[in-house]
């Protein structure tokens, strides 16, 4: 694929001009706009790149290959792609929960793009695997995160779409349906929970070799403090930051409190 | 004026506690700091435990995800959320699923509604179990319709809807998509001689046949009586032509009271056909010459044909 097709496909957007480039990776469940609150302190002086996975947020749905994104390596393959076709490396790289993994498997594959990775609420596993790792949650839980998904309005089913809207499908009036904040087509939506909640990356831990710095709540029901000590522990170069704060997710809840830390660990 | 109204309205001592749904408001730390007694009388939880407790604490671990990666996001970017369907544990520990709407305001109090589901869900619970089943049979009856029965081959209208997708993408990619169009020499004589039973046989092993030559990518399909069709993406002439050695080889071993059968074929290929009903016909004025000439043989189509 060419440059603008890649851009087109993961809804790209570049901000800023500095010389340092971070690419700023969302999480499940939504998409870039989560990064709004974090992006006004960085676009200064970094020259940032969001993007949407493909089947979250604005990119390409047609682009969805169930059979690639079924595995976080699918969503590895975007990151590289999109580095690769704006010819970017040596990037800083901060993923939110899910996307943290990510980044370490594209930084595993490609360590030439990467210069540091930063984590924000990150977990390799959210299965309880004891009596050494706990992740937190049961397979019984995560089967019914899937059927809330599919009790919850989340967006329109891509093949639904046409029908609501009558025989001429009109596509300005389809992106409308699916504009709003965290909307998106739910079976992509549920592949990417699967991708995310029913598996295991622990083992790549050890082998990252980039400098990383996790941030993690002092209080996360997704990823407990535990679970941020034991990736300190498994990656060999890496800082851990906990924070006085609840919830997963640091980035929208304390922008404030966590940029003073990403910038000193990037100068 | 405003004023006037008010002083005509009778007066009214109205509590929260009055109201069949739960109202909660947590601080910025996710605390608990009000509840009305909707969460004592329904829910189980004494109002006194429950104030100064995490909100978090309130919902399954499920539940827990779907607020951390939907609810919270959405209510951070737009300051409100609705008709969220997820479910709390009451005071004894049973799950009950509730729809919940909240808002935040500027100093970051969420204000939340929360609204027994427990009929909804079930409602829910069939909708998915009816779609789950709707989605089983519809993959049952596409299967059935797009095979043929006797060699569990695709049939013509399958054949018909893939074969426009394949010539299009040979179209795409530039490359060659080969058209084999297969018809059994003499199949009238084994149906009357030795009877429709056996007639049936021949075409299932033929089928067989077909479906062990063709490559993972290769269409096979019964185009009709004893007519067979392959569709070779990515095929020059020549290297259709191999497989068509194979597959008249394949052949001799059926036999029908220990003659070998034979075959005929037509080969046509996709850039010398403007669509599908070219390539057909292209392969059937192959075929028929190969007919013509004796049967049991392979011709290529060339526009001399007739």
């Amino acid at each position: 694929m060419f440059k603008n097709e890649i851009c087109t496909r993961n809804n790209v957007q570049v901000l800023g001009s500095g010389e340092q480039t971070i690419m700023l990776a969302h999480g499940f469940g939504c998409d870039q706009r989560m990064w709004r609150f974090l992006s006004k302190n960085l676009v200064n002086d970094y020259k940032l790149v969001l993007f949407d996975y493909v089947g979250s947020g604005k990119s390409d749905l047609s682009q969805f290959d169930k059979a690639r994104y079924s595995t976080l390596d699918g969503y590895a393959g975007d990151i590289i792609e999109i580095c690769e076709s704006l010819a970017l490396y040596e990037v800083i790289f901060i993923g939110h929960s899910v996307s943290s993994m990510i980044g370490v498997l594209a930084s595993l594959e490609k360590p030439k793009l990467f210069k540091q990775l930063i984590m924000v609420c990150p977990s390799p596993c959210f299965l309880n695997d004891p009596p050494d790792y706990m992740g937190g949650f049961e397979p019984e839980d995560l089967e019914e995160l899937i059927k809330l998904m599919d009790k919850n309005y989340i967006g329109w089913a891509n093949y639904l779409a046409p029908l609501v809207m009558g025989t001429q499908n009109d596509a300005n009036l389809i992106d409308e349906l699916t504009e709003s904040f965290c909307t998106t087509d739910p079976s992509t939506a549920k592949t990417f929970a699967k991708a995310t909640f029913f598996s295991d990356y622990r083992q790549q831990l050890q082998k990252v070799r980039h400098p990383t710095l996790i941030l993690q709540s002092a209080e996360d029901s997704l990823a407990s403090v535990d679970i941020g000590k034991y990736m300190h522990k498994s990656i060999p170069s890496s800082d851990l930051e906990i924070f006085q704060a609840k919830g997963h997710c640091l980035h929208m809840t304390h922008p404030d409190l966590i940029t003073p830390h990403i910038l000193n660990y990037v100068r | 004026m405003s004023d006037s109204r008010e002083s005509e309205l009778p007066e009214l001592t109205i509590s929260p506690d009055l109201f069949l749904s739960g109202a909660l408001v947590t601080d910025k730390n996710r605390t608990i700091i009000y509840a009305n007694s909707y969460f004592e009388d329904q829910l189980n939880w004494p109002l006194s435990d429950l104030v100064g407790m995490s909100s978090d604490d309130l919902f399954t671990r499920s539940s827990k995800i779907f607020n951390e990666s939907y609810l919270m996001p959405i209510l951070i970017h737009e300051g409100s959320c609705k008709e969220i369907q997820l479910a709390v544990l009451d005071g004894t520990g049973a799950r009950v699923p509730i729809v919940v709407n909240a808002r935040v305001d500027d100093s970051g109090l969420v204000y939340w509604s929360f609204f027994n589901a427990t009929k909804r869900d079930k409602l829910y619970d069939e909708l998915l179990a009816a779609r789950e089943k709707l989605e089983l049979y519809s993959e049952e009856l596409k299967a059935i319709s797009s095979t043929d029965e006797l060699t569990g081959l695709f049939n013509r209208r399958e054949l018909n809807a893939r074969a426009s997708q394949m010539y299009l993408a040979a179209n795409r990619t530039n490359s060659v998509l080969s058209c084999l169009l297969i018809d059994v020499d003499f199949f009238k004589k084994v149906n009357d001689v030795h009877g429709h039973k056996e007639g049936d046989r021949v075409l299932k092993e033929l089928g067989a046949v077909l479906k062990k030559v063709a490559r993972q990518t290769d269409l096979a399909a019964r185009f009709g009586g004893e007519e067979f069709v392959l569709l070779l993406p990515d095929t020059p002439t020549p290297d259709a032509l191999i497989l068509c050695e194979r597959l008249q080889h394949e052949i001799t071993l059926i036999l029908v009271s220990d003659r070998s059968i034979t075959v005929s074929i037509g080969v046509s290929d996709s850039k010398m056909a403007k669509g599908t009903d070219e390539l057909f016909v292209q392969a059937d004025k192959a075929l028929y010459e190969a007919k013509n000439q004796g049967r049991n043989r392979t011709i290529i189509y060339h526009p001399a044909l007739k």
